[in-house]
């Protein structure tokens, strides 16, 4: 019992290590939270496209040298509008229009960082995030915005929930869809900006789908399943933090790791639901 | 006494085509009506204008202040969704609620009584994906009653239940018209319509006829609202040919 206590312990004598865990508990549970709709609404690709293209908002910030936070939230407040807008109104599909619009604002990203003579080592950390470089500043900031999106959340959870199960119905009910949908793409935007030192570019869309996709094969109401997926992306960050830390692996790796671990177990053995059963009652 | 639903010339385009021409006709309070067409003759396009999911060019829809609730086809939600039943019939009572607040007492009151009404109390935690269809049918119907509504649309409530379940949704109807709700319903079962409602309407684009069940339909309202797609069979009864409806079985069992 000792021992467990010291390896726990053990890590928390870094001051740096303490903040990447107390970031990474928090980017845990707000993208489950949030990641409940990306889920439920089919939007895993909308969330990756828009952790990318936040890349130039980054880039610009970098060389204008201010908090990367500013630059990543003004870009991801734009991607996330200009995609719903353009879903809607062009001729174009949907992913289609994603997909255009995010691999060129990537491109633009990557462009403007790659005139930086330091590139490849900046480009990394956002691309994987460096949770162990989160600064104090940086922890207020994902505390602050994150308790703004919670509580958007919390305050609109009925309205939210009936747009998306039944926007016919919503309609009827002559609730604002537009307003209602915009709003949260926006609330995706700012988890996934509030994110990106924890988890980076490339790994967020993971941290958005598999603990909320975890509690869903676990649970059969919407504030069940953010509630158990909140306390799956804790859990995967702060087991990932420590496995990054005793086992010197990259620690948005680690955690996104973790979680489909979790993934994994609850798609075989998820009570009534898991593979497993299925597959034996088959036999039987 | 004085009619509890007045639509009056109600016109209505679809992409630019018009779906529907000058629709008028009246409903008395707790009056069962049948919408009656084939397929793309406007009954979706019907309900929809009048609870305001589409936009008329011209006319109006008059309830007197009498709330009117939408029971949409089955097929319009996903039903994978995390909700169990009394949530569903919970959202009905977002209006009542209002903005930022959460349900109460009351609002969980009605939630139970219109599960009652439906006979659905006992599958109050069971998410909506394991329900049969006519049990979901009935979930619908209770939460456009949790919503206050009076009057009640449904849009293709017989399309692909068995008919143990079409009966026990015509028995909640009943019990419906006791209370005093009016009920509209379109379905492509014209036998259905003739035997078990108050009123029916022919509708192709325009309103054919309009009257009480027996008695509307004629060998020439069915000419006119099916072409030559209608069998005229004598008394009340008509055939309906070809694949102009999805079910298939109207007018079989007489056949």
């Amino acid at each position: 019992m000792g021992n467990l206590l010291d390896l726990l312990v053990e890590p928390l004598r870094y001051p740096f290590m303490v903040r990447g865990l107390l970031a990474s508990l928090m980017v845990g549970t707000l993208c489950a939270v949030v990641g409940t709709y990306v889920v439920l609404r089919g939007m895993a690709f909308f969330g990756d496209a828009l952790a990318h293209a936040i890349l130039p908002g980054v880039a610009v910030a970098y060389l204008l040298a201010v908090n990367l936070f500013w630059g990543a939230l003004v870009m991801g407040l734009i991607t996330a509008v200009g995609i719903g807008y353009l879903s809607r109104r062009s001729q174009v599909k949907e992913d289609t229009a994603i997909g255009v619009i995010f691999a060129a604002s990537f491109a633009l990203g990557v462009a403007l960082l790659s005139t930086v003579r330091s590139y490849s080592v900046d480009l990394t950390h956002i691309l994987f995030g460096n949770v162990l470089g989160v600064s104090n500043t940086d922890l207020l900031l994902t505390a602050g915005l994150g308790l703004v999106v919670l509580a958007a959340v919390f305050l609109l959870y009925k309205e939210l929930l009936v747009v998306s199960f039944d926007p016919i119905m919503a309609a009827t009910l002559r609730l604002p869809l537009d307003a209602l949908n915009y709003l949260l793409l926006v609330l995706i935007a700012l988890t996934v900006v509030v994110s990106l030192q924890a988890v980076g570019v490339a790994l967020m869309v993971a941290m958005l789908v598999t603990p909320a996709a975890t509690a869903y094969l676990l649970t059969r109401r919407l504030w069940q399943m953010m509630i158990i997926g909140a306390a799956i992306g804790a859990a995967s960050a702060v087991a990932g933090l420590y496995l990054s830390f005793y086992v010197n692996v990259a620690s948005g790796a680690a955690v996104v790791l973790v979680a489909t671990g979790f993934f994994v177990l609850a798609f075989l053995f998820a009570p009534a639901r898991g593979v497993v059963w299925s597959w034996r009652r088959g036999r039987v | 006494m004085a009619p509890i639903l007045k639509v009056d010339s109600l016109t209505v385009n679809y992409n630019g085509t018009p779906a529907l021409e000058e629709v008028s006709f009246s409903v008395e309070a707790g009056e069962r009506v049948a919408i009656v067409g084939p397929n793309g003759s406007g009954k979706s396009t019907l309900f929809k204008a009048m609870v305001g999911l589409l936009r008329p060019v011209a006319g109006s829809v008059e309830s007197n202040g009498a709330k009117i609730g939408y029971v949409s086809q089955r097929s319009e939600v996903d039903w994978r969704f995390p909700v169990t039943v009394h949530d569903v019939v919970m959202m009905g009572r977002i209006a009542q609620i209002g903005w930022l607040r959460w349900q109460r007492p009351i609002d969980r009151e009605v939630v139970r009584r219109c599960l009652d009404q439906v006979g659905m109390t006992a599958f109050a935690g069971r998410q909506i994906g394991e329900l049969s269809g006519g049990q979901q049918q009935r979930v619908f119907i209770a939460r456009a009653l949790a919503q206050d509504a009076s009057i009640l649309l449904m849009d293709e409530p017989f399309g692909g239940v068995d008919v143990p379940s079409q009966e026990a949704i015509l028995e909640i109807l009943d019990g419906l018209r006791e209370l005093g709700v009016t009920v509209l319903v379109s379905t492509h079962d014209l036998n259905l319509a003739v035997e078990r409602f108050d009123r029916l309407a022919l509708l192709n684009r325009r309103l054919i006829a309009y009257g009480p069940a027996r008695g509307t339909i004629t060998p020439a309202s069915l000419a006119a609202a099916y072409g030559g797609q209608a069998l005229w069979r004598g008394e009340d009864y008509a055939l309906v040919m070809g694949d102009i409806d999805c079910c298939g079985e109207t007018g079989g069992r007489h056949g």
